[in-house]
């Protein structure tokens, strides 16, 4: 009796045990339809109502200065920067410092990992790290014009919105760097940069590890449109004056580097000046090329695509157009350079002692 | 009089069999719960201000002109090359406010919001941030450390920043496809 008792006690407590584990917040699966949404691919940023300015101000108890540099006979340059500023467009040289947008919630700023073996990166085997600004997108479609901030939608191929009535912070920055120079022989003289309504879209820079160089390598692309970039020596009080470069609707598309012409920057091991190098243009079977012809054979006729691709792609050409120049009041008309190919660069740095 | 107390035992223990149903939040009992979410700092952030702790040929205190007493930075991006460097780094930076906390966005941004409809985390710019003497040298050098036989180093500038810096906006930050 007892050990059927025992035996009835031991099944009723596994019973009573049991429940425990029955609570109704079942772990349910992910569907397809959710994980699609997550891939971790990519890091988005945005800058949301974003403003940044400082300058040198003494009185206000501001410092900003740049140090360590010296003129042709050695002697200290002091530069005091009067002001750096980001801020919305319309800011009048950075007086009226309002906030602005920095990349959109649907075409942002983004860090990514790539995948080599994809055909639009062409590098096989290599993990490659790209950290880019908004992309272009179709004209077409909501495309904006990279230039003119008045113009709407389907005028252009920017994604970067041009500050409205509708959407006042707008996706493009006014920015600018003004400096005032001490030299020596020299009183203070003003240096100023500012751009207005600047747009970056299409710009990146991907990295990755060349393993037969061992060094670290990149391909470049800055895109900068702007409707106005205008270099000046006006004093920080009155930005406006004339004495200024302004390039009216400026667009500038640097190519600095492709994935067979690599940009390495690094440093010298003996002088310890940067070295910035593009290797000069090469393929594995350029021997089988006669004066520019392919020899006839498959090598041959892979090299010469090659060489075809190279010498008539755009996306590997570097641009500057400034739709007007006007210096100190007087319009000097539009002026181009395009199509630059860069075949080889070797730039090294060293001190000029004196 | 052993059987009752097992029976004891076993109303003891079947009394545990309960259903305490674990329920979902719904939205509007959520909308109640505020300020839980986010994360809200204040702190001041100082390297090297007096000096660091080495002291060689090339490091010291501040107070010593002819040492460099500021943190050092240094990385090579090619095997056996030269070294980029960030070169006496020193100062503080105190900042008030910088805020952490996750959103949901459906709307705003010129139309872009209701497009996106997903939650972000934000970081908050600090109501103030303020440096204090601090600077820092762009430099490339030859080898990783300055004590180092034939060091040579490239300094392009020195950049010094002191006072009160306008920092406003939002960093948002999200994963993408």
């Amino acid at each position: 009796m007892f050990l059927i008792t025992s035996k009835i006690v031991k099944l009723i407590l596994l019973s009573a045990l049991l429940p425990l584990n029955y609570t109704s917040a079942e772990m349910t699966s992910l569907s397809d339809n959710d994980l699609s949404e997550v891939d971790g691919a990519g890091v988005g940023l945005v800058l949301d109502d974003f403003v940044f300015s400082h300058g040198n101000d003494v009185a206000n108890d501001k410092v900003f200065k740049i140090k360590g540099l010296t003129d042709s006979n050695g002697d200290a340059v002091s530069i005091n920067v009067n002001q750096l500023y980001i801020a919305r467009s319309g800011s009048n040289y950075g007086t009226t410092l309002d906030p602005v947008n920095l990349g959109r919630l649907t075409n942002p700023y983004e860090i990514k990992l790539l995948d080599g073996d994809d055909a639009d990166v062409k590098l096989p085997g290599e993990g490659v790290l790209q950290i880019s600004a908004p992309s272009k997108v179709d004209i077409a479609g909501t495309g904006y014009s990279c230039i003119d901030p008045t113009l709407g939608a389907g005028t252009g191929d920017c994604s970067s919105r041009p500050s409205s009535a509708g959407w006042l912070n707008g996706e493009r920055p006014d920015m600018g760097l003004e400096l005032e120079i001490t030299t020596n022989t020299g009183g203070p003289k003003n240096l100023n940069f500012n751009a207005k309504s600047a747009v970056f879209d299409g710009s990146y820079i991907r990295l990755w590890g060349d393993d037969d160089n061992k060094k670290m390598a990149a391909e470049f692309r800055l895109n900068f449109y702007t409707p106005e970039l205008e270099i000046s020596t006006c004093s920080q009080a009155n930005q406006g004056c004339s004495s200024s470069v302004k390039m009216q609707d400026f667009q500038l598309e640097l190519a600095l580097g492709t994935t067979f012409q690599p940009l390495y920057i690094g440093a010298d091991n003996i002088t310890g000046g940067l070295t910035v190098e593009i290797s000069k243009i090469t393929h594995e079977y350029i021997n089988n090329l006669n004066a520019g012809v392919s020899d006839g054979t498959a090598n041959g006729d892979a090299a010469h695509s090659f060489f075809t691709d190279y010498y008539t792609n755009d996306s590997y050409r570097s641009n500057i157009v400034i739709g007007n120049l006007d210096v100190g009041g007087t319009s000097l008309g539009s002026a181009k350079v395009e199509g630059m190919l860069i075949q080889y660069l070797d730039i090294k740095f060293r001190d000029l002692a004196p | 009089m052993k059987i009752k107390f097992q029976t004891f035992i076993l109303c003891a223990l079947t009394s545990v069999n309960c259903f305490a149903e674990m329920a979902s939040i719904n939205d509007s009992e959520l909308s109640e719960v505020t300020g839980q979410s986010g994360v809200y700092l204040s702190g001041e952030v100082s390297i090297n201000e007096q000096g660091g702790p080495l002291t060689d040929s090339y490091f010291g205190e501040c107070t010593d002109l002819t040492k460099s007493c500021g943190a050092r930075l240094s990385f090579q991006t090619q095997e056996s090359g030269g070294w980029f460097v960030i070169d006496d780094i020193k100062g503080s930076i105190a900042f008030e406010g910088l805020t952490f906390q996750v959103k949901e966005i459906t709307s705003g941004f010129g139309g872009d919001g209701a497009l996106f409809n997903k939650s972000v985390m934000e970081i908050g710019m600090p109501e103030s941030i303020r440096m204090n003497d601090f600077e820092f040298t762009l430099a490339t050098g030859s080898s990783s450390r300055p004590s180092d036989a034939g060091y040579q180093q490239l300094d392009f500038m020195t950049v010094e920043m002191s006072g009160e810096l306008t920092l406003e906006g939002n960093l948002l930050v999200f994963p993408t496809p």
